[in-house]
């Protein structure tokens, strides 16, 4: 109903479907001295085609939401929809996981591990192989398909673990922190890589980092949560025209939103 | 180097021949062994032993060892248990053996899969711990099934190390055979070395040592090959 509403009135963003909807999420889990409340109250409804990042301070349950909407925890209490049906299991047909980094498998190639998700379904090897290439070229590692991890750099590594996470063409994509472990240099160029990615498949992306910068810099809109128990404190639109070049990190725009999460942040750790 | 020094300093009466023959009679002996009917029994008999008792232990120390590693509930019964039995040198308990077994065959064979399985459970539970939280998300976050995981993730993660529980096992294998044939025993190439170690018969002895030596040098050779060919990917 909401797609035809939506059809008819393509500029209005209140009409437009949500690719994710959480609704009043929350999670308890067990620890050692009794029950630890991890997120609470949670409701955000992520619009399909945006870039969504997620921020807060380490161990407020960023990851943890991500993964409840990867369909790899189950919430305490509240539900999460993906194209308006519930994940309560991994779908690789909605949902794409790429993680953080060291998640490739080291026995396979780097065209193996993209083909892992097709196989995991009983694709035909034809299929595999073409879908697979496909994704090398798009995040543009061509010719590297043969190569271990091990033998890529870590730009490299997360480069196929984007490719991994495209390979069944999901409409969404979830990202836990997947240049964390990058030099800045690196971490940018990846950053603008991703954007160039995502603005020629489509997908609806949902980011988490603890960078503000990178935050700024990728997202449509950021997500701010506080330390545990996690809850989201703020919501910032980027208004930034895109493509986004790094020229606009310079601009009064990018630092005042910066400095407007930071300071949300802040005020509550 | 070392085999022209076994050969020349006994030649040249540097060390006693009588204590260290000569590398050539040595060599010569071994031949010469190696067609007696007596020293052919023997070998079958070893060697039986040795792949029985391996047969046990592998399967029934990797079983233990996943159960172990995956089961909490199994994992906090058994570890300290476990670790307090490794510890424990097993040749104390072969006169318990043979009160059990006697000392046949049998005997040899309950001893050294008892020897061998600890270092196997222990082993195992390591290869399955090596294997990366993440990667088994990763499998899951693509659908895959529990025998996908396994198969997929599991499967290979373990490989390289299950090829190096094979090769050390057999190590234990092998001593724990060894110690029970030399300790009592009818028949067996350990009981042979036993004796000819007794008669002072020393060219027999250290044919019996270059057999023994050789065999277990080519199994760790092969194993550690087949390791270098699944572990190309490791770093």
């Amino acid at each position: 109903m909401q797609r035809v509403a939506n059809l008819s009135e393509p500029g209005a963003k209140e009409a437009q479907a949500a690719a994710i909807e959480v609704a009043e999420l929350s999670h308890v889990y067990q620890g050692r001295e009794g029950k630890v409340p991890a997120l609470e109250g949670i409701s955000l409804d992520v619009v399909a085609g945006r870039f969504v990042v997620i921020v807060g301070p380490s161990g407020c349950g960023k990851t943890s939401l991500l993964m409840m909407m990867a369909g790899l925890r189950r919430p305490t209490t509240g539900t999460i929809l993906c194209a308006g049906r519930p994940i309560d299991v991994p779908d690789p047909d909605r949902i794409g996981v790429v993680f953080q980094e060291a998640s490739l498998f080291p026995w396979l190639t780097a065209l193996e591990n993209i083909e892992f998700p097709l196989s995991i379904r009983g694709a035909p090897r034809l299929e595999r192989r073409g879908r697979a290439d496909a994704m090398l070229n798009l995040v543009g590692l061509a010719g590297f398909g043969a190569r271990y991890p091990h033998e890529l750099s870590g730009g490299m590594k997360q480069r196929v673990s984007i490719a991994r996470g495209l390979v069944q063409d999901p409409p969404v994509l979830l990202m836990d922190e997947p240049f964390a472990a990058l030099d800045e240099q690196t971490r940018m160029t990846m950053g603008h890589e991703l954007l160039r990615i995502w603005s020629q498949t489509n997908k609806t992306v949902v980011f988490v980092t603890h960078s503000l910068t990178e935050a700024v810099y990728l997202a449509d809109e950021v997500l701010v949560m506080s330390p545990r128990p996690g809850r989201i404190i703020d919501r910032a639109e980027v208004t930034l025209p895109r493509p986004r070049t790094y020229e606009m990190m310079a601009t009064d725009v990018f630092g005042r939103l910066r400095e407007r999460i930071w300071q949300n942040i802040r005020k509550v750790t | 180097m070392v085999l022209a020094a076994w050969e020349w300093l006994p030649r040249w009466a540097v060390v006693n021949a009588a204590l260290l023959p000569p590398l050539s009679d040595v060599l010569a002996m071994f031949v010469t062994i190696l067609g007696r009917s007596q020293v052919q029994e023997a070998i079958a008999v070893t060697a039986g032993e040795v792949a029985l008792a391996f047969m046990f232990a592998v399967p029934i120390g990797a079983g233990a060892g996943v159960l172990v590693a995956e089961s909490q509930y199994f994992g906090q019964i058994f570890r300290p248990m476990l670790f307090y039995v490794f510890s424990i040198p097993k040749s104390i308990f072969l006169p318990m053996f043979i009160l059990v077994f006697g000392i046949g065959f049998e005997q040899k064979v309950a001893y050294a899969t008892f020897s061998t399985v600890f270092i196997v459970i222990m082993s195992a539970a390591a290869a399955v711990e090596s294997v990366k939280a993440d990667h088994v998300l990763v499998a899951r976050s693509y659908g895959a099934t529990r025998i996908q995981v396994v198969r997929r993730v599991y499967v290979p993660s373990m490989l390289p190390f299950l090829l190096e529980t094979l090769r050390i096992s057999m190590i234990f294998n092998l001593t724990g055979v060894m110690i029970a044939e030399m300790y009592a025993s009818r028949s067996g190439i350990g009981q042979l070395i036993a004796s000819w170690g007794e008669n002072f018969q020393m060219p027999q002895l250290f044919a019996g040592v270059v057999l023994l030596a050789g065999a277990a040098i080519a199994f760790n050779e092969t194993v550690r090959w087949l390791e270098a060919q699944c572990s190309a990917w490791r770093t």
